[in-house]
């Protein structure tokens, strides 16, 4: 059996995927029950027996979803920590591609992360109507995020199963270092266009939030998501390790750098997640919330400026860049 | 006395209170307890109305789910036509905290704070400024005959005292509804009478109350109150 799965994280890190998984699975079950005989407009026992197994249910998805935050900054830990026993590997870079499920898994925690948050905005709104308006789409949605867990669910032991720790993977230098000639970075960009796309984007997304254009929003933050994290990887990262040749999205979640990764990429996730669900429920539902918008401000501020001030700080102390 | 008893179901229009086909059902170790059985009662503005019932008749559930502390398990309980029975917790929590003010048989103070901050706690979410609650706190300690105790800890009151602080509790929001369940089963005689004086004082000033007790203190009422018994779950 495979090594891997005896490590004290990867039980942890399973065992509580699969009581979440269990959990999400009564869920289901009791809300596709609920979701096909519910008319809330009725005060027959059976809707009133109805309405309190829904209240269960929504407690019990409030409940997963607050841990699934939780779990994926332990998976990230996990990996990291893996990268002790994996050949080759400095840290949870090189421990994600060791074999082909892993980036997969990654970007599909990440997406299940957004609609998670969608979830939470939608039940928000259905929460604050008297008749449950947004009953039915808060559980169609539900069931569509569960459709992702299940399959989350499988590339977790297919993923971890599959280390091979015979086997030496890359690490992070050989994964992100720039090969002679090649360009890493997306649409053909250098690094000064690099910054100078990433600050723009930041200013049309500050922008977009102040007019409320939701269309424009969206557009701009995945864009804003995508280039900082290009951004972070190829020049701000280099900062945040002080050696121009060290570029890894996943190092600086090591205590070396004072785990400062959970909070760039925290506050980066977290406000475009809550960003973009605001949008999304804003054309979806009609329906929107001011002060979230706020926090979406303040969190990507607050990673533009952290970034920003590593690139400062290195500069006022040494009076060079690198 | 101008109370009198009523059989069966109580019709009045210009209705504060309507309760249509109330049923409640508890489970316990996989057996059915229905508590409530087909209750339909409608209470006036301004009526006082008392649940008379001995333990168990399902008196208290009654009160919780005219407060929307508690879900039927069938049927409506509106209040000012808003069904309070199906509205989802914040909004019951928001009705309540405006129109409906609570009177238990245990008083419920906080016992380290003082009269005052223990009258002052359901206008904290308010909203309203710090004059505005001292106003409004000060009104309620009057109403309720407890303004010279207002510095006072709860855990210092006499039991009386403890009643009057809990009555200045529930009508310091200005509440049209004012529910007590049992609320002189832990006065001694002297002080029941007098609690049963505010409660004139506020029939007198259009409030609609309903009283939950098997006290027979509330057979002679001197002011206009209809009875409702209670029997097993159901209004005989």
């Amino acid at each position: 059996m495979n090594e891997v799965l005896f490590s004290n994280e990867v039980i942890v890190y399973l065992l509580a995927e699969s009581i979440l998984f269990v959990l999400l699975l009564v869920a289901l079950v009791v809300s596709l029950k609920v979701m096909f005989k519910w008319d809330f407009e009725k005060f027959t026992p059976y809707q009133f027996a109805l309405e309190r197994q829904a209240y269960l249910v929504s407690t019990i998805i409030l409940l997963v979803f607050a841990m699934k935050f939780l779990l994926i900054v332990y998976f990230i830990f996990s990996i990291d920590a893996l990268s002790l026993i994996v050949p080759g590997a400095m840290c949870a870079a090189g421990v994600i591609t060791a074999n082909e499920y892993g980036s997969f898994l990654l970007i599909l925690k990440l997406i299940i992360l957004l609609f998670l948050t969608l979830w939470l905005y939608v039940h928000f709104y259905d929460m604050h109507t008297k008749n449950h308006r947004w009953f039915k789409e808060k559980s169609w949605l539900f069931s569509f995020i569960f459709l992702l867990i299940l399959l989350e669910f499988g590339l977790d032991f297919a993923y971890f199963s599959d280390i091979n720790i015979h086997q030496p993977v890359s690490c992070c230098s050989a994964l992100f270092g720039q090969l002679e000639g090649a360009n890493p970075l997306p649409f053909g960009l250098n690094i000064t266009f690099l910054l100078v796309l990433y600050y723009l984007l930041y200013a049309l997304v500050m922008l977009s939030i102040k007019t409320k254009q939701t269309v424009l929003y969206i557009v701009s933050n995945i864009l804003f998501i995508y280039i900082a994290y290009y951004a972070v990887v190829y020049f701000f990262g280099t900062y945040v390790y002080q050696l121009p040749t060290h570029k890894c999205p996943f190092c600086m979640f090591q205590v070396e750098y004072l785990y400062v990764g959970y909070l760039l990429w925290g506050s980066l996730f977290l406000g475009t997640y809550m960003g973009l669900s605001n949008a999304i429920t804003t054309l979806w539902l009609k329906q929107s919330h001011d002060a979230s918008q706020k926090s979406v401000l303040y969190l990507l501020s607050f990673f533009v400026l952290a970034c920003t001030a590593y690139v400062a700080v290195y500069y006022i102390k040494n009076g060079v860049l690198l | 006395m101008r109370g009198h008893v009523m059989r069966g179901d109580v019709m009045i229009s210009n209705e504060m209170i309507q309760i249509e086909n109330l049923n409640r059902t508890f489970h316990h170790a996989g057996n059915e307890v229905p508590v409530l059985k087909e209750i339909n009662l409608d209470i006036q503005e301004g009526a006082c109305v008392i649940l008379k019932g001995v333990s168990g008749s399902g008196k208290t559930t009654l009160l919780s789910l005219i407060a929307g502390l508690d879900k039927p398990s069938s049927g409506k309980v509106l209040i000012e036509g808003e069904p309070i029975s199906k509205l989802p917790d914040l909004f019951a929590s928001e009705l309540r905290a405006k129109k409906i003010g609570m009177i238990f048989q245990h008083f419920n103070l906080f016992d380290h704070l003082n009269v005052s901050e223990n009258v002052t706690i359901p206008l904290i979410p308010s909203g309203l400024t710090m004059k505005e609650i001292e106003q409004k706190v000060d009104v309620a300690l009057n109403l309720a005959n407890i303004s010279h105790k207002k510095e006072t800890e709860a855990s210092r009151l006499s039991g009386g005292e403890k009643q009057r602080t809990a009555i200045a509790r529930a009508l310091v929001a200005g509440p049209n509804i004012i529910l007590c369940d049992e609320p002189t089963a832990n006065l001694d005689r002297d002080n029941s009478l007098l609690f049963i004086e505010i409660l004139k004082d506020l029939h007198a000033l259009g409030k609609t109350i309903v009283i939950a007790t098997h006290d027979p203190l509330f057979d002679t009422l001197s002011f206009e109150s209809t009875i409702v018994p209670m029997f097993d779950g159901r209004i005989v």
